[in-house]
């Protein structure tokens, strides 16, 4: 292997990495305060990227990346907290919750994807690229749009990490995840805070899904691939605190990258999966984790 | 005559399908404090529980100034209880609610937020006073009665110590502006040293015009602090003592237990 092609792969590795960051973060954010696991992240990120396409594109409405970035983050948010009412609210203080929203996540995730099947039909659809040509940094070299979902995945995952650990709605999140009786006794609004955390988590896949629109096909069943490196990264890594899956995607997103170009494309989930099962093994909270489910 | 602070009317409650207490009624007005002593394990904290509405109470009515903290009527049969849909089968009490209306229970050994330091948990605090303000004040009362939670600040739940953590509990509660204050057994576990200090703070607390509902094993402790003594044993109220009346811990105990074998 040359030293240019160990770069390419790093740099690919470090670009994957940062995306599964950003799902991974997102699923965090349900799994701590809500303490359900969200099925539905997937179709969140498929849907996040039509959002996108639609109203940025030029065959869409045609108004540029910034407002359908943006239109991704709004319209994402607030069907988030939609979906959650719907999905995830009536069964909130039933003992059997997991087990529940296993079943209605995956539903939800149906009819999310079939409705995009409705509106937007079946042909594939691209979200063009951010820029065209690359940035050099001594030998790596990343497109413009790598260097924008590097930038942007830093930027949100800091905001959210800011807004978590600053904000006084971020702590009353982080108060719910860590013992909900507390919260409602001190008066915390428990249904908002939990809304609210969907929402945010469907905004973070939803721009996921417009960084995945613009370099792979978007179909309603783009999310499947991504959501399954997500949920190795937080069961590998496990959820400390809301770095650590951060860590944890840079990873795996590595490894994946390594393995495709040295084993072949179809060895890298097997490698990924033993990585996790060994890691699980010795440290069952997984790698940075710790017996607590907290943000 | 002005509207009692609390009244709770014919209460009953407990964990589905076991009743823990029934037919409580208990009137608290304005400025009083009341103390609850009674064995371990007979439903006291069950009954605060319900009041806050942590658990959802069976029958009865909790009314803090006038105000009805639970929904009417009694809880529907079990067939509409475990209908699955909680948007249907509404919450009969929201403890959100019941605290932003002042009423604050400081649980026993509430673990508080683990992993959150004193510092945020203490600016997540004054969200059930919303509205009604005075939070600067509180957070100054609250450094007085606590100088050592100063220095802990910075300090995650975990790492402190139970009676430190009862401090960051109650000084939460007060942030919240109550208007009444449960504490279950505030004292249960501590050193001696420290279980001074926080009594000083409680009474401090009562001195401060707070009204307290007080459960603690230590009779004394609560007769220097309460207007009423309710004797609480298997899921009644089997007694009501005025302060003066209140014998001494010995005295109570052989009241309830009998005399010690010679």
């Amino acid at each position: 292997m040359s030293f240019e092609s160990f770069l390419f792969v790093l740099t690919g590795g470090v670009v994957l990495g940062a995306l599964y960051a950003l799902m991974a973060a997102g699923l965090a954010v349900v799994w701590t305060t809500l303490g359900i696991f969200n099925f539905s992240h997937g179709a969140f990120v498929a849907l996040g990227a039509y959002i996108g396409w639609q109203v940025g594109n030029v065959d869409g409405f045609a108004l540029g990346h910034v407002l359908g970035l943006s239109a991704t983050v709004l319209g994402m948010f607030a069907l988030g907290i939609l979906f959650q009412q719907m999905f995830i609210r009536p069964f909130e203080r039933k003992e059997n919750i997991v087990a529940a929203t296993v079943i209605t996540t995956l539903a939800g995730a149906t009819v999310l994807q079939n409705g995009m099947l409705l509106i937007w039909g079946p042909r594939s659809k691209q979200i063009s690229g951010i820029g065209e040509g690359s940035l050099n940094i001594g030998p790596l070299a990343f497109s413009w749009n790598e260097v924008a979902l590097i930038v942007l995945v830093a930027f949100i995952l800091g905001a959210v990490g800011w807004f978590l650990s600053r904000t006084r709605t971020g702590r009353s999140m982080r108060a719910v995840s860590q013992n909900r009786q507390a919260a409602e006794l001190m008066g915390l609004n428990v249904p908002l805070l939990y809304a609210l955390a969907f929402g945010l988590s469907a905004a973070m896949a939803g721009v996921a899904g417009y960084f995945v629109g613009s370099v792979r096909f978007i179909n309603p069943t783009m999310g499947a691939d991504p959501l399954m490196k997500a949920l190795i990264v937080v069961i590998f890594g496990g959820i400390a605190r809301f770095t650590s899956p951060i860590y944890a995607a840079l990873i795996v997103g590595l490894v994946e990258s390594f393995t495709t170009f040295y084993l072949g494309l179809y060895w890298a989930p097997a490698v990924l999966f033993a990585m996790m099962m060994i890691v699980l093994t010795i440290k069952p909270a997984g790698l940075f984790g710790t017996h607590q489910r907290t943000l | 005559m002005s509207a009692p602070l609390l009244e709770v009317r014919g209460l009953s409650g407990g964990y589905d399908p076991i009743q823990i207490f029934s037919q409580i009624d208990l009137t608290l007005s304005a400025g009083e404090s009341i103390g609850f002593f009674g064995p371990n394990g007979h439903g006291k904290s069950t009954l605060m529980k319900t009041i806050s509405g942590v658990l959802a109470p069976w029958t009865g009515e909790i009314v803090l100034e006038g105000q009805r903290l639970n929904r009417a009527g009694e809880r529907g049969s079990r067939r509409w209880r475990n209908f699955n849909y909680d948007v249907v089968t509404r919450r009969r009490m929201d403890p959100k609610k019941v605290a932003r209306a002042g009423l604050i229970h400081v649980p026993e050994g509430s673990l508080l937020f683990p992993e959150m330091t004193v510092a945020e948990t203490m600016d997540v605090a004054p969200v059930a006073a919303a509205g009604r303000g005075k939070s600067a004040d509180r957070l100054a009362q609250v450094h007085d009665l606590f100088p050592r939670l100063r220095e802990r600040l910075d300090s995650k739940i975990r790492y402190l110590s139970g009676g430190e953590r009862q401090m960051v509990a109650i000084a939460c509660g007060l942030l919240g502006d109550p208007k009444l204050m449960i504490l279950d057994e505030p004292t249960l576990g501590l050193s001696p040293k420290l279980r001074i200090e926080l009594c000083q703070a409680i009474a401090s607390i009562k001195a401060a015009g707070v009204p307290l509902i007080l459960i603690d094993q230590d009779v004394n402790f609560l007769t220097e602090l309460i207007d009423r003594l309710y004797l609480f044993d298997h899921g009644r109220i089997s007694g009501v003592l005025e302060k003066a009346d209140i014998p001494s811990h010995e005295k109570l105990m052989a009241m309830l237990f009998g005399e010690p074998a010679a």
